[in-house]
């Protein structure tokens, strides 16, 4: 009998097959593709040789592409393709016009000495990629629908300001609110089409299921959008109707990569031109392959937040000098300089990438862990038992520190009750879910009053506007107010009454004056320690030139973009 | 045999409604969708609250859990915030085939999203399950028959090298060697990540090649199990009476092997791919991130960690059913395979 086994031919054989069907079984675009969109235009293959195509590597699918509902950095940055704004932002972050034909300023009378008026001028050959005009009306129907209460909107800030809008002609809208607004430099990102959304919240009641907000065939800007497959890309090709400068760039792809490492590999190989929100552990290997890092500030800074509340937190907290000695007791340059590659600094200001607030500017507390050992001496926080950690009154001194679980942040954390030990402050760990870490009162640990220290990556609520509110005595969490905003527990009446001011102040001299009051008393009552700046990273691949970033508007000029062909 | 079927059918349907009770209060409290609607900035608190109430997160849990059984459109809701229902709910519930609409994607059908992904996940894990099932039954038979020879050790070793590994380690290995490095060193090369090349479309070819990486890396780690059950099934049913039996009677080696001896062996088989294959709908949560595969692994990741419970309760619940199905057809296929089992 033959001992040689006929096997492996037949297994080659077999995996050849299956490998075959089973590939056949993905060869039918109609019903395997099945795109969210359903009134898009045919997913057509093959660009023509000339045509310049772009790949944009996107870490997170959108959720939607109507700015309504979403907030997600990952649909908003998208707009300056097909979208588009009152006023875009440049790569100083400073406003200018879009739709409008100026930015509206007291000297132009653009807004009203009350701070209650603010009137816009639009041009007149703005048009939607139908060829239908951009028109006042589009200005007050998304107003209407941000605020209307059958839509489930993400966020109706700062629409839920305004108390009406007059169109007395196409070309101009007078927006009033209800209190003088000084942030209102956040409102009209994203224009909604009248034409085409008015009939269908006629129809259904409301712009929850809007075919739209997943294929939002008609926009208005350079770019329109084409197709959106869902997990796998979206696609968006020159807009021939645009009424701005025509792009170099003939289309672009966002392809869906949601691991870090992937992306990387991905923009190494070639098979992506663009990276976002880079990790700076992956910077040396992308700069090695010949991908160039850029950095743009986009307002957000790393810090700690303090539980300042004498019944939820530990009573230490409750010491400014307590506060400034934990200032002093971490090596935060050391921090950036070891964990983030000296790639970032350490931020003294919350207003950090807004040099014209943070101003004067401040400095950060030393790294000096012997002073900051006087000033807990000095405080009465000593180690009474010997047990290596400081107390007072019986209260030893122990914080819970908790963040997200993700990975930097960890290893900030070890750090942190390293060198927080050595000085006899002892901390206590914890990690979440973004979903939990963020969750509201009752639920979430922060919103619960449960964490001494917090750590998230925040900044101005309207960058580049300077407005902040969750210091404010009113927004403390309570079981009739769950929703509240001040997860400090803490009510410094002196910092409420600056931050209402300044939410008010219209005139940007008097608003500068505030915000650098508060700037100071955020530094003198360490009510925010800044870890590392969180400026946008961006891998930007050998083919393309001409790039430039705005922390606001990304995308501001696409249409400078140029593309060597491989 | 049908009377034991429908009897089973019947068994199932209690079954899924406790797991649909147990699976709705996990979800409800592993955390909350209007956390992370804030975007990159927290939640502001007037949004909140509209939220809470528009998406009807307000309600008690037991009320949740009849608008996801049975629907709202025989109640009112309040939208506007005045305390006073005055809008008629549009849920059907699940039991009249509405999966309610995703939070995250808001007024998308979740059974829209579902549908979208199955047949990319089913292409993906058939075709890993083929190779595995395939694959290990030629090794596990080569093993049994060929016991301890030198090839035996080294290929099990191989395995339980394969085994030992997590699969993300594999799949970015596999990645970097045979898409990163290939490339520059002017091989031919495989893609990174994706279904298929966006540029290219979604052709078989496309399909075919970018499905290489995944399933090598989801059947490296498996490899090792399934052939020491059928290495181990093999060694237990070749060492029977029947199959010396069989030898004696002159049988050629091949129809002893495969006829006589696997058909036997296989039974434990059986069980484990039944028990495997509805769980094949959840996909392969790490290899489609790794891979950016379109599949229900990546769905269900990217919506759990939202707090999006219609999606998330909706794979859940196809799987429960899934795992309820197959079940019945494992024991159909059992009988089928041994005759002396009955269940009448």
């Amino acid at each position: 009998m033959s001992r040689k086994s006929g096997l492996f031919p037949v297994f080659a054989v077999l995996v050849i097959l299956s490998m075959v069907l089973s590939g056949c079984g993905g060869a039918k675009p109609a019903a395997t593709t099945a795109p969210v969109t359903n009134a898009t235009q045919p997913a057509t293959a093959v660009p023509t040789p000339q045509k310049k195509v772009a790949t944009f590597i996107w870490t997170q699918e959108f959720d939607s592409l109507n700015p309504m509902y979403t907030n997600m950095w990952f649909s908003t940055t998208t707009h300056q393709l097909w979208l588009c704004w009152a006023w875009n932002f440049d790569e100083n972050n400073e406003a200018y016009p879009n739709l409008v034909t100026e930015i509206p300023s007291l000297e132009n009378g653009g807004l009203s000495a009350d701070g209650k008026t603010i009137t816009l001028k639009l041009r007149s050959d703005i048009k939607w990629s139908d060829g239908q005009p951009i028109t006042s009306e589009d200005f007050k129907f998304t107003w209407q629908m941000f605020t209307d209460s059958h839509n489930a909107v993400n966020s109706a800030y700062p629409y839920d300001k305004v108390s009406d809008i007059e169109t007395p002609d196409a070309q101009t809208v007078v927006v009033h609110f209800k209190d003088p607004f000084a942030p209102w430099i956040f409102m009209w990102r994203g224009i909604l089409p009248e034409h085409i959304l008015r009939p269908v919240f006629d129809a259904d009641g409301t712009l929850d299921k809007a075919a739209w907000n997943m294929a939002p065939t008609v926009g208005c800007g350079p770019y329109n959008f084409v197709e959106w497959q869902s997990g796998s890309y979206a696609r968006f090709a020159i807009n021939d109707n645009y009424w701005g400068k025509r792009p170099k760039i003939d289309e672009i792809y966002l392809r869906f990569v949601p691991d870090d490492a992937s992306q990387v590999a991905a923009l190494r190989s070639g098979d992506g031109d663009l990276g976002t929100f880079i990790a700076y552990s992956d910077v040396p290997t992308l700069q090695q392959s010949g991908i160039k890092i850029m950095t743009q500030p986009s307002g957000y800074n790393e810090g700690l937040f303090f539980l300042i509340n004498k019944k939820l937190g530990n009573p230490a907290l409750l010491d400014v000098n307590v506060r400034k000695a934990i200032a002093m007791s971490i090596d935060r340059d050391g921090i950036n300089r070891d964990l983030l590659l000296g790639l970032t600094k350490t931020p003294a200001s919350f207003w950090d990438a807004l040099p014209y607030y943070n101003n004067p500017p401040l400095t950060n507390y030393p790294y000096d862990p012997e002073a900051a050992k006087k000033l807990l001496d000095q405080a009465g926080w000593i180690d009474h038992n010997g047990d290596g950690v400081r107390d007072k009154d019986g209260v030893e001194l122990v914080l819970r520190y908790g963040t997200t679980s993700r990975e930097i942040r960890q290893n900030a954390q070890a750090v942190i009750q390293q060198q927080l030990a050595q000085v006899g402050i002892k901390v206590d760990l914890s990690n979440y879910a973004d979903d939990l870490y963020f969750s509201g009162y009752g639920q979430g640990p922060a919103a619960s009053g449960k964490l001494d220290i917090m750590e998230w990556s925040d900044g101005p609520s309207g960058f580049p506007d300077p407005d902040i509110y969750y210091w404010l005595c009113s927004e403390i969490p309570t079981d009739s107010y769950p929703a509240g905003s001040n997860w400090f527990f803490m009510c410094d009446p002196e910092l409420d009454a600056l931050i209402q001011k300044q939410a008010t102040q219209t005139d940007p001299v008097a608003r500068q004056q505030t915000i650098s009051q508060i700037n100071q008393m955020f530094y003198d009552k360490v009510y925010w320690l800044g870890l590392w700046q969180d400026p946008d990273v961006w891998a930007v691949g050998p083919r393309l030139s001409g790039v430039k970033f705005s922390g606001v508007t990304p995308f501001f000029n696409i249409a400078d973009w140029d593309l060597t062909q491989k | 045999m049908t009377r034991y079927v429908i009897r089973r059918i019947l068994q199932g349907i209690p079954l899924l409604f406790i797991i649909s009770i147990i699976l709705f209060i996990l979800m409800m409290n592993t955390g909350d969708p209007i956390a992370t609607m804030g975007g990159r900035s927290v939640t502001r608190p007037a949004d909140r609250i509209r939220l809470t109430r528009q998406l009807g997160l307000d309600k008690p849990i037991y009320v949740q859990y009849i608008y996801w059984l049975i629907g709202n459109d025989w109640t009112k809701v309040d939208l506007n915030g005045d305390g006073i229902p005055e809008t008629s709910g549009t849920r059907r519930g699940i039991l009249r085939g509405d999966f309610g609409t995703s939070i995250v994607n808001r007024g998308t059908p979740a059974l829209t999203l579902i549908v979208q992904r199955l047949p990319n996940t089913l292409l993906l894990m058939l075709a890993s399950e083929i190779v595995i099932v395939l694959g290990s039954l030629l090794v596990g038979i080569y093993s049994a028959l060929k016991q301890y020879s030198t090839l035996d050790n080294f290929i099990t070793t191989l395995l339980f090298i394969g085994y030992s590994m997590p699969i993300f380690f594999v799949a970015l290995l596999s990645m970097y060697i045979f898409a990163v490095l290939f490339k520059r060193w002017g091989l031919p090369y495989l893609p990174t990540v994706g279904m298929f090349d966006p540029q290219v479309g979604q052709t078989a070819g496309q399909v075919m090649l970018h499905m290489i990486l995944p399933v090598l890396s989801i059947s490296l780690v498996s490899f090792a199990a399934y052939s020491r059950y059928i290495r181990s099934t093999m060694l237990e049913v070749m060492g029977q009476d029947y199959i010396r039996t069989a030898k004696s009677k002159g049988l050629p080696r091949r129809s002893v092997v495969l006829v006589h001896a696997l058909k036997n062996a296989s039974l434990p088989i059986v069980t484990v791919v039944g028990l495997d294959l509805p769980l094949l709908l959840g996909g392969a949560v790490v290899t489609e991130r790794i891979f950016a595969w379109p599949g229900m692994g990546r769905l269900f990741l990217d919506h759990v960690s939202r707090g999006d419970m219609p999606v998330v309760m909706g794979i859940l619940m196809l799987i429960a059913v899934a795992v309820v199905v197959f079940q019945i057809i494992t024991d159909i296929v059992y009988a089928w395979l041994d005759p002396r089992i009955r269940y009448d």
